[in-house]
């Protein structure tokens, strides 16, 4: 039964697509604008993490068939993501007077400039972290299930970064300016809340979750400086498809949309346009597309629109 | 935008000047003085480079003909962005219709039909690309303008994943070979470069430049650009001073002002997208035969931003802008090309000669996006923002009185709907 695999696959890729679309749409809803560079925010936390393990790779012994070293790799990854986006918007969105298209605009030429320093140094080919592969967990193989120790292992991550962004949103002050903020920033400064501490804190979170997402990336495929940037536009649809603005809805969007993306292999199995030319006059009875993997990203991206037309405040927003 | 720049970059001087003698270089701003000098400068070295050979005539053209197309693809996002403010983030999405359309219908090795005569390439190709414009734009120009970023640039990616496994229609990654020259099946212009000399100028004793058939070949194409440019430069520049580019610039600044003057904006919007995406598959057509081979890789989303940094660098709303960041972008595509085969000296005796390790493709990326950062920091308006070109110079009520010294310029232009 392939299905369950698919889910499988569907759930670690979530994780992934979950951790950073929460900071695009943190960044989104509280510095107000989209941020073309968040992909290579992951790239970046990605390649921190490469070089990291490099050095500590052997350290102690080892969780989920991860050694020691791996989880002091994702907390440089981690921070290193949050150190280039803090001192990019120091330097480079602070001093700006744009509006949010101008900043939307830098943005992209921030994401290539972080990209073209990681390929600089580490070239445009695809690598791996030291770590070596194992094999799938036995005991779920008869179920037709193919998942790894450190498929599992993103996923407990995800869920405990997930979740300790949750504790801090809803059970913390800090929290409870954030979402003050992201709802309606005037009123948040009006109401003496210090709003440019808060928004540094929104890019550190955010940062930092897309710099572990990147790290998680790095272990799921392979890294190449290419990753993050490949990755952004699914995370736009799962952060549209929640709804911009809204932490909870970004999650749920991440999770629909890699969902969405690992399942499109059942797509194949339904042949309804793979000859539609033979119900057509005139046209071939050849033409048609058929829906297979390479399509995956595609499909996500017409929801998008789809979602932007019928209901731009995505499912977790207000309707309109 | 455009506000900042008619007063901030006009210093009292220049007015002064214009007003004692109304001489053509006098009555130019800093900026524009800077770009004719950079110009000139530039025309000298590349007069230089042909002369001592260090560039081949026929290379040189075929960088004319790049810098064209890189025009053209400006052009078309101008009428989209800087007209009508449009965030039009799917070029290469039009550029690639349109060298497919062209390659599809020309091209020996193409898949469906193939063989025809490029002239039916180019209304193929425009004619797709204003079908695919449609389709487009009648979901994503509703949207907000940061929407209708990303929407664009998703639905690029899905016209690029469509061509990449379509291969029954499009050979897919291998693309497609053996597209003809434009001129292919002309009475006099298709056997032009077989039928001139080759010619061999001496400038300087020892190295000749030759011209040989590729250089006539290269010289056809340029021609062909030039005339794509030409005619895109007039009709946009009537479009810009028609009443139907006014109701576009009002729609820029304020899209609630435009509807509330009656304007269907939608419309409007609508008729902007497809204009720039027909000259922008113009841009493809003449790519495909320029470069006589079309591949999935030549819509990445890439080609989009060289495109964008070209507008934003020349000037939203401004051609003349647009046709400057054209070449520089392109000159910025080609010069890097060269950085690995720079020679550096090491040593002192004796004296080696080694190759920088520098890698073109990520110091280009690296180059385009370091100027994104620093043109939007240092000048959001870009180098040549639209003025006086926005309005018939004939408009200008010559028996008002001249501006005072102190006074602002746009007072005398009629500027006022920017």
């Amino acid at each position: 039964m392939p299905l369950l695999e698919y889910l499988a696959n569907g759930l670690v890729f979530s994780s992934i697509i979950v951790l950073g679309s929460i900071g695009l749409s943190l960044i989104y809803s509280i510095a107000g604008f989209a941020n073309f560079a968040h992909g290579d925010t992951m790239t970046v936390g990605a390649y921190a993490a490469l070089v990291t393990f490099g050095t500590v790779g052997g350290l102690g012994g080892a969780v989920l068939g991860l050694p020691y070293g791996f989880f002091v790799a994702l907390l440089v990854g981690l921070s290193a993501a949050v150190v280039v986006a803090l001192v990019t918007e120091r330097f480079v969105y602070k001093p700006l007077d744009v509006g949010s298209i101008g900043l939307l605009i830098t943005s992209i030429g921030v994401a290539f400039v972080y990209r073209a320093v990681v390929q600089i140094r580490f070239g445009a080919d695809f690598t791996r972290y030291g770590i070596q592969a194992v094999r799938p967990i036995e005991a779920l193989v008869p179920y037709g299930i193919r998942v790894t120790v450190h498929d599992v292992a993103i996923v407990i991550s995800a869920f405990v970064l997930v979740a300790g962004l949750h504790v801090l949103l809803q059970h913390t002050d800090l929290g409870r300016k954030m979402r003050a903020m992201a709802d309606n920033p005037d009123l948040a400064r009006v109401s003496g809340i210090r709003t440019n501490r808060i928004k540094l804190l929104a890019w550190v979170i955010g940062a930092g979750l897309a710099g572990a997402g990147g790290v998680f990336l790095g272990l799921f495929n392979q890294l190449a400086p290419r990753m993050g940037f490949n990755l952004l536009l699914l995370i736009f649809a799962a952060v549209i498809l929640g709804g911009i603005g809204s932490v909870y809805g970004a999650m749920l969007g991440g999770f629909l949309i890699g969902m969405i993306n690992q399942l499109t292999p059942i797509l194949s199995d339904i042949r309804l346009l793979t000859d539609f030319g033979a119900y057509l006059p005139y046209v071939p009875d050849s033409v048609g597309i058929t829906i297979g993997i390479e399509y995956a990203n595609a499909i996500a991206f017409v929801i998008m629109v789809a979602v932007l037309l019928v209901r731009p405040n995505g499912i977790a927003g207000e309707a309109v | 935008m455009a506000d900042a720049s008619t007063d901030g970059d006009v210093p009292p001087e220049a007015d002064a000047d214009a007003e004692d003698d109304p001489g053509y270089w006098a009555s130019l701003t800093v900026a524009e003085k800077g770009v004719v000098a950079f110009i000139g400068l530039f025309a000298a070295l590349l007069v230089a480079l042909l002369v001592t050979g260090g560039l081949g005539p026929a290379y040189f053209l075929y960088i004319v003909g790049l810098a064209g197309m890189y025009a053209l693809l400006s052009f078309g996002l101008n009428a989209q962005w800087g007209f009508t403010g449009l965030i039009n983030f799917s070029v290469a999405a039009f550029f690639g219709i349109g060298a497919y359309g062209a390659a599809l219908m020309s091209g020996s090795t193409s898949p469906i039909a193939g063989g025809f005569n490029p002239m039916y390439g180019l209304v193929v190709a425009l004619v797709a690309a204003a079908v695919l414009a449609v389709i487009i734009g009648i979901p994503t120009l509703r949207l907000r303008a940061d929407y209708l970023a990303i929407a664009s640039l998703g639905l690029a990616e899905v016209v690029r994943l469509v061509i990449l496994n379509q291969r029954e229609w499009t050979n897919g990654s291998a693309g497609v070979r053996g597209i003809p020259s434009f001129f292919e099946g002309w009475p006099v212009l298709s056997t032009f470069p077989e039928a001139m000399p080759g010619l061999e100028i001496v400038v300087i004793p020892g190295s000749p430049i030759l011209l040989e058939t590729s250089f006539w070949s290269a010289l056809l194409n340029v021609a062909l650009v030039l005339a794509f440019v030409g005619v895109s430069y007039f009709v946009l520049k009537r479009a810009h001073r028609s009443p139907w580019g006014r109701v576009l610039r009002t729609i820029r600044s304020d899209e609630d002002l435009a509807r509330a003057l009656g304007k269907n904006t939608y419309s409007f919007k609508m008729q902007s997208f497809v204009l720039g995406s027909l000259i922008m598959a113009l841009a493809g057509v003449f790519y495909a035969h320029l470069n006589l081979f079309v591949s999935p890789g030549d819509l990445d989303p890439i080609t989009t931003f060289y495109v964008w940094v070209a507008v934003i660098l020349g000037g939203s709303g401004s051609n003349r802008g647009a046709l400057f960041g054209g070449v520089l972008v392109v000159t910025i595509r080609e010069g890097t090309r060269f950085l690995n085969e720079l020679q550096v000296p090491v040593g002192i005796s004796p004296v080696r000669f080694v190759e920088l390790p520098i890698d073109p493709a990520p110091m280009r990326l690296l180059l385009i996006g370091v100027v994104i950062i620093l043109v939007m920091r240092f000048r959001p308006q870009g180098v040549l923002p639209p003025q006086r070109e926005l309005i018939w110079p004939s408009s200008v009520d010559e028996s008002t009185p001249k501006t005072p010294k102190s006074g602002v310029r746009e007072s005398k232009a009629g500027d006022t709907d920017e």
